[in-house]
C-alpha cells in the first residue's frame, strides 16, 4: 500500500513537472497526450538530430512477440540539447540504429503508433539525449499498443 | 507491468494527490514555461548587483531564462501571460473589420485548444488565446520556416532562445537565436522611411533616440504576412511598433512595446513588459564557443519534422 501511494504521489508530481514544462519551443505538444506518459523498451531504427525538434523511429515487441513500428518526436530541441551537453555527434552515437533504450512516451492524441518522447534512458539507466530527468510514466513494456488515448479527448474540428 | 485499466486508476489517484504536489513542484520548475494566470510585478527588479554600469550600453548576451545559464533567478523575466506560450499579451484591443477578417484566417497551434475544457475555463481572455488547433491543421508561418517578424522575434525570445545586442557608435545590432535573425536600430538621427516609399520587410525599419535613460525605438515598414506573435494576431503594412528599452541595473534589460495599427486594431496595443537577464559570455557557451547559437529553421528539416507532426495528428 505504501509503495502504491509513494508511486502514485511520484507519478502525480512527475506528470505535473512534465506537463508544466511541456509548452515547449515549437508548440507541437498539444498533439500528444502528455498527461499520461508511459514507458517501454524499444530499439532505435532512425534518429534525426534536426530543428525544430529531433525525430526518431523505433520498434518495440509486444508480449506475444509482435513488433510495433513507432514514430516520435523528442520534446527537447537541438539548441537546448547542445547546451545540456548533448551535441549532434554525441546524440547520434547514443541513439544509433540498433540501440536499445527505455522511452518515456506520450501517445499521439489521434492514436496509432506515434508519440512524443519526454525522456530516454540507456541500458545503464542513465538519462540520455535530453535535459529533463523528472518525467515519470506507467510501465507498459510489452503491452500491445502501449498506452493509447481513450478517444474522449476533444480534437479540433 | 500494469494493464491499461489499472493505469487509468493511477492517473485518477495522481490527479487527486497532485493537488498537494502542485505548489512544491512548480517552485522547482525552471523559469521557462509561462504560467497563465500567474501575475508578477513586472516593474520589480530582482537584480541585486550594485556595480556601476552604463545605462546607455545594451551590449551583451541576454536571456529571459537566466537560470538556464546558472544565473540568479529572475521572476520578472517571465511574462504575465494570457495563455500558455509566448506572446505580445497585455490588453488585446478590438479588431477592425479588416483586422477581424485576417485574424480569422490565421490558425495558430498555440494557446488553449479550441473548444477544450481549458479554453472554456478561460473565457475571459481574448479569442486569440483560445483557438489553438493541432499544429498539423494550423497555418503558422513558422511551420514553413517563414520569417517570424520583429515583434514575434522579441516576444518569443522568452522561449529559451537567447538574444545578443551589439552597440556601436551609430546603431545597435540585435540578433535573435531562434531562426538566427537580426535587425538594426539606427541611432544616427535618420527619420523612419517615408511610409509610401519603403519596401516592406519582415523586421521593418528601426530608428532609435534617447529620452533620458530610455531608448525609444520606432519601427515601421512591416511585411504584413507576419503574425504579431505565435497566437496568430495579424498586423498590416501600416503598423508602427514603438519600443521603449531600458537598462535599469547591471543585469537587466527591458522593453515596453506598443503596436499602433489602425488598419487592424481599434486602438494602440500595449504589450506586457518583457525583461531579460544578462548572461556572462562564458556562461552562454556550447563546446567551448560562447554566444548565441545558429538556431536556424531549415525548410528541408522542417519538412521532415512536419511528417512526424502530421502523423501524430492522424493527418493523411
Amino acid at each position: 500500500m505504501r509503495n502504491t501511494i509513494t508511486r502514485t504521489l511520484a507519478l502525480g508530481a512527475g506528470l505535473l513537472l512534465a506537463s508544466a514544462s511541456g509548452w515547449a519551443h515549437h508548440g507541437s505538444a498539444i498533439s500528444y497526450d502528455t498527461a499520461h506518459l508511459w514507458t517501454t523498451w524499444g530499439t532505435v531504427t532512425e534518429f534525426n538530430y534536426l530543428n525544430p525538434h529531433p525525430s526518431m523511429t523505433w520498434e518495440r515487441t509486444t508480449k506475444d512477440g509482435k513488433v510495433e513500428h513507432w514514430v516520435s518526436e523528442l520534446l527537447t530541441n537541438p539548441s537546448m540539447l547542445v547546451r545540456a551537453g548533448w551535441t549532434k555527434s554525441r546524440s547520434n552515437e547514443a541513439l544509433k540504429p540498433g540501440t536499445r533504450v527505455k522511452l518515456y512516451v506520450g501517445t499521439s492524441r489521434a492514436g496509432g503508433f506515434s508519440g512524443i518522447i519526454m525522456k530516454i534512458e540507456n541500458e545503464k539507466g542513465e538519462s540520455i539525449v535530453g535535459e529533463r530527468t523528472n518525467a515519470v510514466g506507467v510501465d507498459m513494456d510489452g503491452v500491445p499498443g502501449g498506452l493509447q488515448p481513450t478517444g474522449n479527448e476533444e480534437l479540433p474540428k | 507491468m500494469m494493464n491499461p485499466k489499472i493505469a487509468r486508476c493511477s492517473w485518477n489517484a495522481a490527479k487527486a494527490l497532485a493537488l498537494v504536489a502542485v505548489p512544491a513542484a512548480l517552485l522547482l520548475l525552471p523559469a521557462r514555461a509561462q504560467n497563465p494566470g500567474r501575475k508578477v510585478d513586472l516593474n520589480s527588479n530582482s537584480d541585486t548587483d550594485k556595480r556601476p554600469f552604463d545605462k546607455h550600453d545594451f551590449s551583451g548576451l541576454w536571456s529571459r531564462n537566466p537560470g538556464q545559464y546558472g544565473q540568479p533567478a529572475c521572476p520578472e523575466c517571465r511574462d504575465n501571460a494570457n495563455a500558455p506560450g509566448y506572446g505580445f499579451f497585455g490588453e488585446v484591443p478590438g479588431r477592425t473589420a479588416a483586422g477581424e477578417k485576417r485574424f480569422q484566417l490565421n490558425k495558430p497551434g498555440r494557446g488553449y485548444e479550441l473548444n477544450s475544457k481549458d479554453a472554456k475555463a478561460h473565457a475571459e481572455v481574448d479569442e486569440g488565446y483560445r483557438r489553438a488547433v493541432l499544429p498539423a491543421f494550423g497555418n503558422d508561418p513558422e511551420a514553413r520556416c517563414e520569417p517570424l517578424g520583429l515583434a514575434r522575434l522579441i516576444t518569443f525570445s522568452g522561449g529559451g532562445a537567447a538574444m545578443a545586442m551589439t552597440q556601436v557608435k551609430d546603431h545597435i545590432i540585435q540578433q535573435f537565436e531562434w531562426t538566427w535573425d537580426n535587425r538594426d536600430i539606427w541611432t544616427d538621427g535618420r527619420p523612419i522611411p517615408n511610409i509610401d516609399d519603403y519596401l516592406p520587410r519582415y523586421n521593418g525599419y528601426s530608428t532609435g533616440k534617447w529620452e533620458g535613460d530610455t531608448l525609444v525605438v520606432t519601427s515601421a515598414g512591416f511585411d504584413d504576412r507576419q503574425w504579431l506573435d505565435q497566437f496568430g494576431y495579424p498586423m498590416s503594412e501600416k503598423a508602427v511598433l514603438e519600443e521603449r528599452w531600458q537598462h535599469p541595473s547591471p543585469n537587466r534589460l527591458l522593453v515596453d512595446l506598443t503596436l499602433t495599427d489602425p488598419t487592424t486594431y481599434t486602438r494602440p496595443w500595449k504589450a506586457t513588459r518583457k525583461v531579460w537577464g544578462l548572461i556572462p559570455k562564458d556562461k552562454m557557451a556550447a563546446g567551448g564557443w560562447s554566444g548565441i547559437l545558429e538556431d536556424r529553421c531549415i525548410p528541408s528539416d522542417e519538412s521532415l519534422f512536419n511528417k512526424f507532426r502530421d502523423h501524430a495528428a492522424g493527418k493523411k
